[in-house]
């Protein structure tokens, strides 16, 4: 079976027709998605600019890690089962969308991005406390870089024919 | 339609031209927007959350709401911005969406609320029920707003 005609498949799937042609399924699921962005897109860009050293000072790089992490694990989960849903409605409009492809290289690089840094940085967070250290640096500058760009791509996808 | 006629204008500045001009103002204005969310809502959500006091529980929501302040007003700024820009581009239509009236309703309420009562309720001497109270109310009206930004695209 080649690709085009599994996205066929999960088109063909009921749940995808229910939230494509649904008049409130597809805004709801998104809106789903955007909540996620905007409740916990905040406590990654808190995070990362904690790490820059430009946000939260009067905390310790641990406190504010430590307190963050589930929540952005939670919000994580959200904005991806959301996500995977919206994709599930049009995959082939996706698969033909260059916006789509450069987000999940994107996505893939976030996936790299925290094997790379989670030693020496975000399961080290108690050793950045005497100082944040170049690397640390450079993992929340990436990581904002990332986001940044999966809201860029995200976006771009509507615009896309 | 009567009564338009500022709408009509605002579609003929200069910024709302530009907005309307290269393919890729629109979709890069959005993006800023977002990032503008991200920062306003995201950071009043984490005083609101510990306001609830569900997250953050190590330092105080006072202390967390003087910390976050500068990110939030950033944020703020870019909504501010970012916003009307969108709005002049297309600025009859949303006028008359009935989305955008609600988002602009709930988008009032949100901001009186945040600089009133929610930063009263982030002085040390309020009563839990009193900041959990605050605490919801903020979350449920944010929520509100980008619930319906969301859905101006699909009425």
């Amino acid at each position: 079976m080649n690709v085009l005609s599994a996205l066929e498949w999960v088109e063909s799937t009921n749940l995808s027709t229910a939230i494509r042609e649904g008049a409130l399924l597809y805004p709801i699921i998104g809106g789903v998605h955007l909540l996620g962005i905007a409740l916990f897109g905040g406590m990654l860009v808190m995070t990362d600019l904690r790490l820059l050293g430009w946000a939260m000072r009067r905390r310790t790089v641990s406190e504010i890690l430590e307190q963050f992490r589930v929540w952005k694990r939670a919000g994580f989960v959200l904005v991806v089962l959301s996500g995977l849903l919206l994709a599930w409605a049009e995959p082939l409009k996706l698969y033909r969308s260059l916006s789509f492809w450069v987000k999940m290289a994107l996505l893939v690089s976030v996936g790299v991005h925290a094997l790379v840094f989670r030693k020496g940085v975000y399961e080290d967070a108690k050793a950045l406390d005497a100082g944040l250290t170049p690397r640390a640096k450079l993992a929340a500058a990436l990581s904002l870089i990332l986001w940044a760009g999966l809201l860029v791509t995200g976006r771009l996808i509507a615009f896309d024919a | 339609m009567q009564g338009d006629s500022f709408f009509e204008l605002l579609t003929t500045t200069p910024w709302a031209k530009a907005m309307n001009g290269p393919e890729w103002a629109f979709p890069v204005v959005e993006s800023l927007h977002f990032v503008g969310l991200a920062l306003l809502v995201g950071t009043i959500a984490i005083v609101d959350l510990r306001l609830l006091g569900i997250a953050m529980r190590r330092q105080s929501a006072g202390e967390l709401a003087a910390d976050l302040e500068i990110w939030t007003r950033i944020g703020l700024a870019l909504m501010l911005i970012t916003g009307p820009l969108m709005f002049s581009a297309d600025a009859v239509n949303y006028h008359h969406n009935p989305s955008f009236q609600f988002k602009m309703v709930c988008l009032s309420a949100a901001l009186v609320f945040h600089f009133t009562m929610h930063r009263r309720a982030t002085r040390p001497a309020t009563p839990p029920f009193v900041a959990k109270f605050a605490g919801a109310v903020s979350l449920a009206l944010w929520i509100s707003v980008v619930a319906g930004g969301r859905m101006i695209a699909f009425v």
